[in-house]
């Protein structure tokens, strides 16, 4: 883990998933690098991100830029990141910023994206570091860590049945 | 959604103690005393970081000064905890295109 982002700065939110993909290490890895790849699968199902609008530049400090588009209403939302490491076919770091006024999300975040070969399968593990900006709170530094993911299981229990909200 | 407010949320939940106290007031409420007897801390110190929890507010506090028993109140960490289930279920569901992607794929050029 080499000069990894996040040690500079104050990590506040994280989780990891990983996935083990029926495909071999350097197909996963262009699925991630590829636009062709990236158009047929960037974004939940209920968006397409149009070959046509993307633009990747896959080299440490480069652009990509994701539009998705609304499959009902036609609304565009712009995603960007910036690339900041690429070693093929094993490891990928992208780091995304987020407008302002977009809300709800930390003011940047760190991707990092690990391939591993698994025989003819590939095991990728994707850990997102939300990172907020200005903050000011010292003791953000001991950032979040597996205690707290169940302690906001069980909140969320919690929470959920306080308000009735269905899930 | 006030990003703020989503601050103050995590900036309260980064500490090891306030998370058990809040464990704690989720099975119920709870008054300082009892909030202090399973921590390794002397009642200011609890009182302490009762403060930063009301301040954040993820917390109330009952009006009498004898008995004050603390109250988790559920809407920011709701906030909170939705912010990382969202954009987790954004990656996921992309992920679960991208499988799809490369099985069909390799199906296509194993036929051709």
């Amino acid at each position: 883990m080499a000069d990894n982002p996040v040690a500079h700065g104050a990590p506040t939110r994280e989780f990891t998933i990983t996935r083990v993909f029926d495909a071999p290490r350097r197909l996963v890895f262009e699925a991630w690098t590829d636009p062709r790849h990236i158009a047929q699968w960037f974004g939940p199902v209920g968006v397409t991100t149009p070959l046509s609008s993307i633009s990747m530049d896959v080299r440490p400090g480069g652009i990509w830029q994701l539009p998705m588009i609304d499959d009902v209403d036609g609304t565009e939302y712009p995603v960007t990141f910036t690339c900041r490491e690429v070693v093929e076919p094993e490891r990928l770091v992208l780091t995304t910023r987020v407008r302002p006024g977009s809300g709800t999300l930390p003011d940047e975040a760190v991707l990092t994206v690990t391939f591993a070969e698994l025989g003819d399968r590939t095991e990728m593990t994707f850990h997102v570091c939300g990172l907020a900006a200005s903050e000011e709170n010292a003791e953000l530094e001991n950032g979040w860590s597996s205690s707290f993911d169940r302690l906001a299981e069980r909140l969320a229990r919690v929470t959920s049945a306080s308000t009735g909200a269905a899930r | 959604m006030d990003t703020d407010q989503l601050n103050r949320t995590f900036a309260a939940l980064a500490d090891p103690t306030r998370r058990a106290i809040l464990a704690r007031l989720a099975e119920g409420e709870a008054t300082v005393n009892e909030l202090a007897e399973p921590l390794p801390l002397t009642l200011p110190a609890v009182s302490k970081h009762l403060k930063v929890l009301e301040q954040a507010g993820l917390i109330t506090r009952g009006r009498s000064a004898q008995w004050r028993p603390c109250q988790l109140e559920p809407a920011p960490l709701r906030e909170a905890t939705d912010w990382l289930e969202r954009y987790r279920e954004f990656w996921e569901g992309s992920f679960d295109r991208l499988s799809a992607h490369l099985h069909e794929i390799q199906k296509g050029s194993t036929n051709g």
